[in-house]
């Protein structure tokens, strides 16, 4: 790996694995406030959303830390680039049935449009591909 | 190349399902409540009220106000008695607050809205709408191309003081 790619993998890592632990502790947080913001995409059935916003934010969590603490990178960086490729799919839906909803990406109640949102998380898909091709298969 | 890939797609799979164990456990207890009927009371209201009205084309307010929906020319009064969409209500921006109480006596908060003014240029229908949001109504939409596009698309205007 040259100075460059290192230097690149580190950075896009941390910043993916950063997004994703706050992502994820700041909804497990508050369960029942992220449950609303699962409800308002009108995909679930109402129960169900309590189930996502159960696990969903620990799993951003541990695929965050793992980032974070450089340890599975690279299958992190596919579930986390699962996770995003998911709601992008998602929020592409909110789009076409033209709802107006807060997306519920990481502080639950602060309102980001669903156009914002998918832009975002573009960009944080390119992290996700980016973390895990510049990965040394040889680390650990 | 296969078994790695294998590998990485298993031990992605394990991340999931341990975040989803992890997730349980700590979640457990609000879980057999939701799945059991007792669902918290902080749930009740499922949705955010909106703090912006929806923009809505001519076809749209056509449809809208076939289905019961109710038409508010936010504009002056001597432009709504000279020209107005068939059955609108007049409620001018500048005079909101006068009006607004026997406003909400005739039209109940669960009403569609659709409030117009003079067109593109003019921002009094989307501010007439975060206001009427703000007041309580719920689904407020914005007829952007307001009275001049209705006319302009010949279709029928009527005329008269509010």
């Amino acid at each position: 790996m040259s100075r460059f790619t290192r230097i690149a993998y580190h950075l896009s890592r941390l910043v993916l694995g950063g997004l994703f632990l706050y992502a994820g502790l700041v909804k497990a947080g508050d369960v029942t406030a992220f449950a609303r913001d699962v409800a308002n995409y009108k995909i679930l059935p109402y129960s169900w959303n309590y189930l996502v916003a159960a696990t969903l934010p620990y799993i951003e969590f541990l695929a965050g830390l793992l980032l974070v603490a450089n340890r599975r990178v690279r299958p992190a960086a596919l579930v986390t680039g699962g996770l995003t490729a998911v709601f992008m799919l998602i929020l592409a839906t909110v789009v076409a049935r033209g709802l107006d909803i807060d997306c519920g990406c990481f502080r639950p109640g602060g309102h980001t449009t669903a156009t914002q949102a998918l832009w975002r998380d573009a960009g944080i898909l390119l992290l996700c591909i980016a973390t895990y091709r510049l990965r040394d298969r040889s680390a650990p | 190349m296969i078994a790695e890939t294998r590998r990485i797609l298993l031990e992605a799979v394990v991340i999931v399902l341990l975040g989803v164990v992890l997730g349980l456990s700590f979640n457990g207890r609000l879980l057999l409540n939701v799945f059991s009927g007792r669902l918290p009371q902080t749930q009740v209201e499922t949705e955010p009220r909106a703090l912006y009205p929806v923009p809505v084309d001519l076809a749209a307010v056509r449809e809208l106000t076939a289905a019961g929906a109710v038409l508010i020319d936010a504009r002056a009064a001597e432009l709504y008695a000279d020209g107005h969409l068939p059955g609108a209500r007049s409620l001018p921006l500048g005079e909101m607050d006068e009006h607004l109480e026997a406003f909400r006596r005739a039209v109940p908060t669960d009403a569609v809205i659709i409030t117009y003014c003079n067109g593109y240029g003019c921002p009094d229908s989307f501010d007439q709408g975060v206001r009427l949001l703000a007041a309580g109504w719920r689904d407020v939409r914005v007829f952007e191309g307001g009275y001049p596009e209705w006319r302009d698309a010949g279709l029928p205007v009527e005329q008269g003081a509010p």
